[in-house]
């Protein structure tokens, strides 16, 4: 079996993340350089951060995460650029995702009528047999 | 079985008054199909009786009834149109929202109705404050707004299921930053703290469990993120954690998480 | 001046009552409004489209208005059409009965209904409209139409082509010259915007052959006298013809080595030049940029002309593309399918640099699905300049099909087949089927469900139980095989899959006739086997690249216990189909081979060996071939533990049109089926009337040629068979004509 390894998100290179000058640069400054993050802090302003990795696809397994690196932009109260840290998968903790779910309120249309809902298609085999 | 159906006698001959009940007859008799072509016949035949408006509507809502929402939606609109200032019109147009929002299905699938009935609701509301409409109107609408949050959650939990923590982080903030008002906003925010804690941000899930806490402590999302943020984490159920019981919820029942 | 009103007379209204026109007006009690306003009131009346006539003159403090209203429409009625039907024609008439008689409406109405006609051809058909007042200010509107005649295609000719015959262009083109089946092909008819569409095809004809300065000049056409028939000349400069110069790759990334990407090309210079070949080159360098995870690539042809030696050169520039990512991927349409199923089919995630080959890839999987009629995935702008919004809309299909009806097989004769398929269970893309068959002498019972994504993973699980009771068919005994077999299957590279199969199998052979031979009816009782096996499938066209050919592998192996000694059955299918003559034949090979031992001396039975089913080789009944104890009473086939057989089919077009959906081809099968375990044949309860009873089951080939003709009806592709044995055994029973549903591989 040959693993298929795919790479998700993106982090911006390192000549751009250099040119990034701590408490000089601000949102507006690094939109051109660095560009968009994909994503953001919870607060109105919060920091910016990048996310990237490879997932490694083998067979039936299910995709492993085999690398993420992370790169978080810090801003202070005035939106200007506070610190740039960088880290990576091990930084991240393993979280049991809670199963519930908040209810819709609304359900969906029945199991039969669903079953027998789409109709339409009569095949050639109806004819032959085989 | 009933009386001789009224399809064949020759209504030309008919008062507008003696279609209209008869169509009223088949309503109450459970025919709301038979009932809607006769109402659309004192239309045709009257166009300028007083009888002809209220048969519009009775049509309009007729249809409604026969689950035949496209036509229902026809006559409405005609009704809005034709008498603005009817004092009917509010009802033409909550039948219209109501078309739209009856159909609204369940989560994981098309919300291209709910955005129809948001619309439509909206309608209501604004152009009928005082009606006995705008009340409901008003219910539903949160109601479907709340639908349309629910879309946002389930593909945000697809991404932050399979781990593009990223991605998951920026369908929550949808739903908290556009639809806080729904009942989402709570399970939003304790997602945020699964994912920034996943990717090592501790600050931030601090963060989003200190506004969950600050405005949602009593619910069971608050409890989930300070068991998680005290490095507890949660225990997965007996039944829930091997891979037969994790088939039959998945494949069997549906629940994919 | 200004104006101010305390009352208002409004007169000549009927249906529109005067609450009605005020709300339109817009003006209230005791309100000023200067000279624009009331004219602006006065354009809103008229905007609303109901009345004939507007008039409004202020009276003092009363505003006078005087309206005519239009009569409302009571029925529409289209007389005279014979060749397009009402219904069809209702489609295009805005008009609607109960709403306002409006002339400029009627008037299009006219001329949308001229238009309907001109596009099936019949140019010199006319529709006038015309009102029948009624009581109560109403109006039936009746369009009257005249159809006139067809006008149909004479003759079709080109004029400056060297390179390529007449009749070789004639097949291209859509507008076709008209034949002896004139009445019926509708594409001879003379339609000026299926011209534009030819003259298109021509140009991609020419270009795609190195005629990269072709022009499709002009089209004239002239009208027959008798004003029935046309001539229809096609103009055109050939230009000359170019082909490859030197092609080569360069790169602006210094991580990228523009070597590895050369031999993506394949192209060899010398060849036609062609754009197709081109873009080709293009998907392979852009794909492998994807595998090797550079974002933002994008490969640029820039082409270089030499008019003296008619070549191009071409050099594939590797440069950055936009920097673009993807902000939502938001699914809509989806009215019974669940919103991950589609979700899952695109490997790009919500924050991903866009690849707009990838979009295309993942839109080309969801359309694979089968569970929508149209899937149309298309980006947008998304919040700030370097995102982008992923739209897929698609359109469900019915994928629900109760297939109820009498099947007729030329094997096993009449018989009724009941059968449930459900391919997109409650939307979460599971399938679901049951399906009962009862044809003459073989009546089956099978149900069947998989889950192609296990766990949210790319495993498939896939599970049936069936039962198949055989009787008398060309064979005088009964049998009834039930099986239960869960799979599991999961990618193991780009384009190949493995799967392991557990097999419940629990068959038995009764009611054998004392006539069969000896060996049948030692045979006789019942017996059952846990198989457990794996199968490994390679299929070119899991991810086409852009090959013109593609090649299929299955290989799977067996293992079981009869009683206590261990069986092994390995079976092969390799296949091979590709095109020639620019795509009008269709060449195709398949070897199918199968092998069944049981050790330890063990015995194989009949019900396990290979029989001679039409699926293995054409031209045979079912049991037709393969070892015969020829000194039973019966003489019955007793299949063999061996098979093997070689399968050329060529399918071509026969000249037909296509909208008649016939083709042909020719085809010719070779193989044989033999190895018995236990040859000492002959009657069952009585000694052996010759010397010798052994059965011949050495290895003997057959080999037969065909003609098929394939018809693609509504309800699907059907196959007639009509073959002629070349070589066979003298016992083989043949069986010249067959009809199946045409499977390809």
């Amino acid at each position: 079996c040959t693993a298929v390894i795919r790479k998700h998100g993106y982090i911006p290179t390192d000549e751009e993340l250099d040119s990034v000058i701590v408490g000089v640069d601000t949102v507006e400054t690094l939109e051109s350089t660095v560009g968009s993050p994909s994503g953001r802090g919870i607060l109105k302003d919060g920091d910016w951060f990048y996310v990237e990795s490879l997932w490694k696809n083998y067979g039936y397994r299910e995709p492993k995460e085999i690398d993420r690196q992370v790169v978080a932009i810090r801003f202070d109260d005035k939106g200007v650029v506070s610190n740039v840290e960088r880290f990576g998968i091990e930084d991240g903790q393993v979280v049991a995702l809670s199963r519930r779910v908040t209810d819709s309120g609304i359900s969906g249309v029945g199991f039969l009528a669903q079953m027998f809902g789409s109709f339409g298609n009569l095949t050639g085999s109806a004819l032959t047999g085989n | 079985c009933g009386g001789n159906s009224s399809k064949d006698i020759p209504l030309e001959t008919f008062t507008p008054e003696e279609i209209y009940t008869r169509a009223e007859f088949d309503l109450e008799a459970g025919d709301p199909e038979e009932a809607a072509r006769l109402f659309g016949e004192v239309e045709r035949l009257y166009p300028y009786s007083e009888w002809a408006k209220r048969a519009l509507i009775m049509q309009a809502f007729s249809y409604h009834r026969d689950q035949d929402y496209e036509n229902s939606r026809i006559a409405a609109q005609r009704f809005i149109d034709f008498y603005p200032a009817e004092e009917d019109v509010a009802y033409a147009q909550f039948l219209l929202a109501l078309s739209y929002y009856d159909q609204i299905d369940e989560v994981g699938r098309d919300q291209g109705l709910t955005y129809q009935a948001l619309q439509q609701l909206r309608l209501v509301i604004e152009r009928h404050p005082d009606s006995e409409y705008a009340r409901s109107a008003i219910l539903m609408f949160d109601l479907a707004f709340d639908h349309l949050a629910a879309k946002e959650m389930e593909i945000g939990r697809y991404y932050l299921k399979k781990g593009h923590y990223a991605a998951a982080i920026n369908r929550f903030r949808v739903v908290i930053e556009d639809f806080q008002t729904t009942s989402h906003t709570p399970e939003a925010l304790m997602r945020l703290v699964e994912s920034y804690l996943a990717l090592g941000f501790v600050e931030e899930a601090q963060t989003a469990a200190a506004i969950l806490g600050y405005n949602f402590r009593s619910t069971v999302w608050y409890q989930d993120s300070y068991e998680l943020l005290k490095g507890q984490g949660l225990e997965p159920g007996l039944f829930g954690a091997n891979w037969m019981g994790k088939f039959y919820r998945q494949a069997i029942r549906g629940e994919w998480l | 001046q200004d104006y101010t009103f305390s009352s208002f007379s409004i007169d000549g209204n009927l249906r529109v009552d005067s609450a009605t026109i005020m709300t339109y007006m817009g003006i209230a009690q005791g309100q000023t409004l200067s000279a624009g306003e009331l004219n602006a009131a006065y354009q809103n009346l008229v905007g609303s489209g109901l009345f004939e006539s507007v008039e409004i003159n202020p009276r003092g403090n009363t505003l006078g208005v005087k309206v005519v209203e239009y009569p409302t429409i009571n029925e529409i009625s289209i007389e005279g059409n014979k060749r397009i039907k009402d219904d069809a024609l209702f489609t295009v008439v805005r008009s609607q009965p109960r709403l306002v008689f409006n002339p400029t409406v009627a008037e299009q109405d006219a001329a949308s209904l001229v238009e309907a006609y001109e596009i099936g051809g019949r140019l010199a058909a006319t529709v006038t409209p015309r009102i029948i007042r009624r009581s109560e200010n109403r109006v039936d509107l009746v369009f009257e139409v005249t159809e006139g005649q067809t006008v149909d295609i004479e003759r079709l000719t080109f004029v400056g082509n060297r390179a390529y015959s007449d009749t070789r262009l004639r097949r291209l083109l859509g507008t076709k010259q008209a034949g002896i089946f004139r009445t019926f092909v509708k594409s001879d008819t003379f339609v000026a915007d299926r011209i534009e569409y030819d003259k298109q095809v021509l140009t991609e004809f020419y270009t795609a052959r190195g005629f990269v300065d072709f022009e499709a000049v002009s089209v004239t056409s002239e009208l027959s006298r008798e004003r029935d028939g046309i001539f229809v000349t096609f103009r055109i400069k050939e230009g000359q013809q170019f082909s490859f110069g030197n092609l080569t790759v360069s790169s602006e990334f210094a991580n990228i080595d523009p070597a590895t990407y050369q031999r993506l090309i394949k192209i060899k210079s010398g060849k036609d030049f062609s754009p197709a070949r081109i873009e080709a080159a293009i998907i392979r360098m852009e794909n492998k940029a994807l595998k090797d995870g550079h974002d933002f690539v994008r490969v640029d042809p820039q082409i270089v002309r030499n008019d003296r030696t008619r070549t191009l050169d071409v050099e594939f520039a590797l440069v950055r593309g936009p920097r673009i990512f993807i902000e939502r991927i938001d699914i809509e349409g989806n009215t019974t399918t669940l919103d991950r199923v589609v979700r899952q089919q695109f490997r790009a995630v919500e924050g991903d640099p866009f690849n707009p080959r990838e979009i295309a890839q993942s839109a080309e999987r969801v359309r694979a699905l089968g569970y929508f009629e149209d899937a149309e995935v298309n980006t947008r702008e998304g919040s700030t300049s370097d995102n982008v919004i992923v739209d897929v809309d698609v359109v469900e299909t019915t994928t629900g099909s109760l297939n109820l009806g009498v099947a007729y097989s030329t094997n096993d004769g009449p018989g009724l087949n009941l059968g449930y398929t459900q391919t997109n269970l409650l939307g979460r893309g599971q399938t679901f089927s049951f399906n009962i068959s009862t044809v003459s002498d073989e009546n089956s019972v099978n149900v069947a469900f998989s889950e192609p994504y296990l766990y949210g993973r790319d495993l498939r699980f896939d599970i049936d139980l069936g039962r198949i009771t055989t009787s008398n068919t060309t064979q005088q005994y009964d049998t009834t095989r039930d099986t239960i077999s869960p799979s599991i299957d999961f990618p193991v590279s780009e384009r190949g899959r493995l799967g392991l199969r557990y097999r419940f199998l629990d068959t038995s052979l009764y009611n054998s006739s004392e006539d069969n031979s000896r060996l049948v009816n030692a045979d006789v009782g019942e017996r059952s086997d846990n198989v457990l096996g794996y199968f490994y499938t390679f299929d070119s066209r899991r991810s086409k690249i852009d090959e013109d050919y593609s090649y299929v592998l299955r290989f799977g192996q067996n293992f079981g216990y009869i009683d206590d000694d261990p069986f092994m059955r390995a079976t092969l299918l390799a296949g091979a189909e590709t095109n020639a003559l620019d795509g009008l034949i269709t060449l195709r090979a398949i070897v199918e081979a199968g092998s069944y031992t049981v050790y330890n001396g063990g015995k194989s039975r009949i019900t396990d060996r290979y029989s001679q089913t039409t699926g293995k080789m054409r031209g045979f009944e079912n049991f037709g071939t393969g070892p015969r104890d020829l000194n039973a009473v019966n003489q019955d086939s007793l299949g063999g533990n061996l098979f093997s057989v070689l399968r050329l089919e060529a399918d071509f077009p026969i000249g037909l049109p296509e909208e008649y959906g016939i083709t042909a081809g020719l085809f010719f099968d070779v193989g044989s089926i033999w190895g018995l375990d236990d040859t000492a044949g002959g009657p069952t309860d009585a000694a052996c009337p010759v010397v010798d009873c052994t059965v011949d089951d050495a290895f003997h080939l057959r080999s037969v040629v065909g003609l098929a003709v394939y018809w693609n009806t509504p309800l699907g592709p059907l196959r007639f068979n009509f073959t002629k044995a070349i070589k066979k055994e003298a016992y083989d029973v043949e069986q010249p004509f067959e009809l199946t549903v045409t499977s390809k591989f």
